[in-house]
């Protein structure tokens, strides 16, 4: 019922798991005023509980997997999760590091993979909107499945 | 290096690591699987005093007396079994099992505590800090980190020491090309090579270029964190075309791989006129923005008096880099142990003594200038010479430090190579490691509402400090 509208006003928290901030330079990069994405609506956010986005970055590591998978159950449903960069998908430099984890988009159930280390903030900004569609179309659980497939 | 065939007895060991403390420039201290070795920067780079530490003796813990040994100790008790007589601080150093060891608190009639993090509300890396004050008034300030420990040192040992370099280009974002810059040196020391000076003048802007993207977003949080958003949105528009140069200069925004053992990356410097004429027009953009910045009384007065660190403090906890020289510090490596082009092109060190927000402010905006004269320097040199591909023989065993003037201050790399050309260790000392003791320090008789601001004064990384 509320679907249309999430498009246009998507509200993202970002979660740091491990990443070198690279990915994050890019996220902020978002935010200035070449990229600024707050024309089309968007907001970066400071609660999880204001998200409907959670952008995650890095490898996940031993002692961030439990306060960043807290995060995540404290974004309200419908939720959709971005990694961002190829830690995040588990293919970064430090895939089978001793402390690290299989991706923090892998490990917090992505729904969309932005490869790139770091992305581009373009490659970034349309990650965004594909999450926004998929919000839209109310089918987070299935593009979640087909990307689990597609591993 | 001295390596470790430079075997000193204990006590003279002891009494060296003493002196270099009390009048050299210590760079930090990490163990390898035999030894612990102390490093110091000298005027010709980086040595080590070196010790065993297998032989069943306790070692003696430096940090009872130079408080800036205390993470490197820990760290070398918590993952190298080193034993330490009488550390002070018993807790470990990282979390373990994804437990964080509790923090220190301080208690009295009408403490209070406060715990922030690790998650933070903006796009910030993960940290722990844990505030004890009275009302406003932080009586105590614990920051623990390691929330962005993958363990990259043992992940990288075993491989090839050459193949290495592009995880070393990512254990941190912010300070990449000068960490790859230090690995390079440690590994052209091991092989005994001189680099051309156009290779020397191309890392040079490379290195600046990280300079000037990284500064410039200090100043711009550091306006954020005094509440002028405007100052914040044209500090971060002139990052964004800073980060564009490093794109046209170094073939990344952040710069990775622009640097590589044996040379530069294949994108670096490839259009040097455009380069140098895009940095002109930045660099007066960046005057413009220094003059309405260091021009706005309330920004300056919110500045001024802030995350005050005495001279004192910071050769107490071995600050580096613009930490230690907005207190009087005057070591910058570029200026006190020249490196590569660094011997033609002279940086002065950039100084201020009131040690508070605003001193830091302003040795970013001198460094700034230095940055920006310095490359268009190096680019004259250049003129269009493209910079010969690099060149890297085989690697023979040893050991070697690399040292050099990150944004942040100190990047120093210590490598251990085998015989078969493959990394046996690897310690990575960034300038934040160093730091960060110094910022929770720093904070005490400050208002809590206050630490944005002071934080962003230093804006320190993460990534490097857990590795
Ligand atoms: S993908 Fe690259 S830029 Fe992003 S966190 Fe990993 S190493 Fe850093």
């Amino acid at each position: 019922m509320t679907q249309s509208s999430f498009r246009g006003s998507l509200g993202i928290r970002h979660l740091v798991c491990g990443s070198c901030n690279g990915c994050e330079h890019e996220m902020n990069a978002l935010n200035n005023a070449y990229y600024d994405i707050t024309r089309d609506g968007w907001d970066i956010v400071a609660s999880p509980r204001h998200a409907d986005v959670i952008t995650v970055t890095g490898p996940m590591t031993v002692a961030m997997r439990a306060a960043a998978e807290q995060t995540v159950d404290a974004v309200p449903l419908p939720r959709v999760v971005v990694a961002i960069g190829d830690c995040a998908a588990g293919v970064g430099p430090w895939a089978g590091a001793p402390e690290a984890g299989e991706g923090a988009g892998v490990e917090l159930e992505a729904a969309i993979f932005v490869h790139g280390c770091p992305p581009t903030p373009d490659a970034i900004r349309s990650g965004l909107e594909e999450a926004g569609t998929i919000l839209s179309r109310g089918d987070v659980a299935r593009a979640v499945k087909d990307q689990k497939r597609e591993r | 290096m001295s390596g470790p065939s430079h075997e000193l007895d204990v006590s003279a060991f002891e009494r060296g690591v003493s002196a270099e403390c009390e009048s050299g420039v210590p760079l930090g201290a990490y163990a390898s699987s035999d030894a612990v070795h102390y490093l110091f920067l000298g005027a010709r780079g980086a040595f080590a005093l070196e010790r065993p530490h297998a032989d069943g003796r306790a070692a003696t813990a430096f940090s009872a007396t130079f408080p800036l040994f205390s993470w490197d100790e820990r760290e070398m008790r918590d993952e190298w079994n080193v034993r330490f007589a009488d550390l002070p601080d018993p807790r470990p150093l990282r979390g373990q099992d994804g437990r964080m060891p509790d923090a220190l608190l301080a208690t009295g009639g009408g403490l209070m505590h406060m715990v922030v993090g690790p998650v933070h509300a903006g796009i910030i890396e993960p940290g722990r800090f844990t505030f004890s004050s009275g009302g406003e008034t932080v009586v105590h300030l614990d920051a623990q980190l390691s929330y962005s420990h993958r363990g990259v040192e043992r992940h990288l040992c075993g491989t090839d020491a050459l193949e290495a370099a592009a995880g070393v280009a990512r254990i941190c974002g912010s300070c990449s090309a000068s960490r790859s810059l230090a690995y390079a040196q440690a590994l052209e020391q091991l092989a005994g090579i001189e680099l051309d000076p156009g290779v020397e003048l191309a890392r040079l802007v490379v290195v600046e270029l990280e300079r000037v993207y990284n500064h410039l977003a200090d100043l711009a949080a550091s306006a954020a964190g005094a509440g002028w958003g405007p100052g914040f949105a044209r500090g971060m528009a002139l990052k964004e075309r800073a980060m564009r140069a490093c794109r046209l200069g170094g073939g990344h925004r952040l710069l990775f791989d622009a640097i590589v053992p044996g040379g530069v990356g294949p994108s670096t410097l490839r259009e040097p006129s455009e380069l140098r004429a895009t940095l002109r027009v930045l660099a007066s953009s960046a005057e413009h923005y220094f003059a309405a910045l260091f021009g706005n009384p309330s920004v300056v007065a919110r500045w001024e008096r802030a995350g005050v660190v005495s001279r004192k403090m910071a050769r107490a906890f071995g600050a580096v880099g613009p930490a230690s020289r907005a207190s009087g510090g005057k070591i910058d490596v570029r200026a006190f142990a020249p490196y590569g082009a660094y011997r033609r092109i002279r940086v002065d060190a950039a100084t201020a003594a009131s040690g508070d927000a605003f001193a830091r402010c302003c040795v970013k905006r001198d460094e700034l200038r230095g940055s920006f004269r310095a490359i268009d320097e190096a680019l004259a040199q250049l003129g269009d010479a493209r910079p010969s591909a690099p060149k890297m023989p085989r690697l023979g065993p040893g050991a070697a430090i690399g040292v050099v003037e990150g944004p942040r201050g100190a990047e120093t790399v210590a490598v251990h190579v085998d015989d078969r050309g493959r990394l046996s260790r690897l310690h990575v000392i960034s300038a934040s490691y160093r730091n960060w003791p110094i910022v929770a320090a720093a904070m005490d008789g400050n208002i809590v509402p206050d630490f944005p601001l002071v934080n962003k004064s230093f804006n320190l990384c993460y990534a490097c400090a857990d590795r």
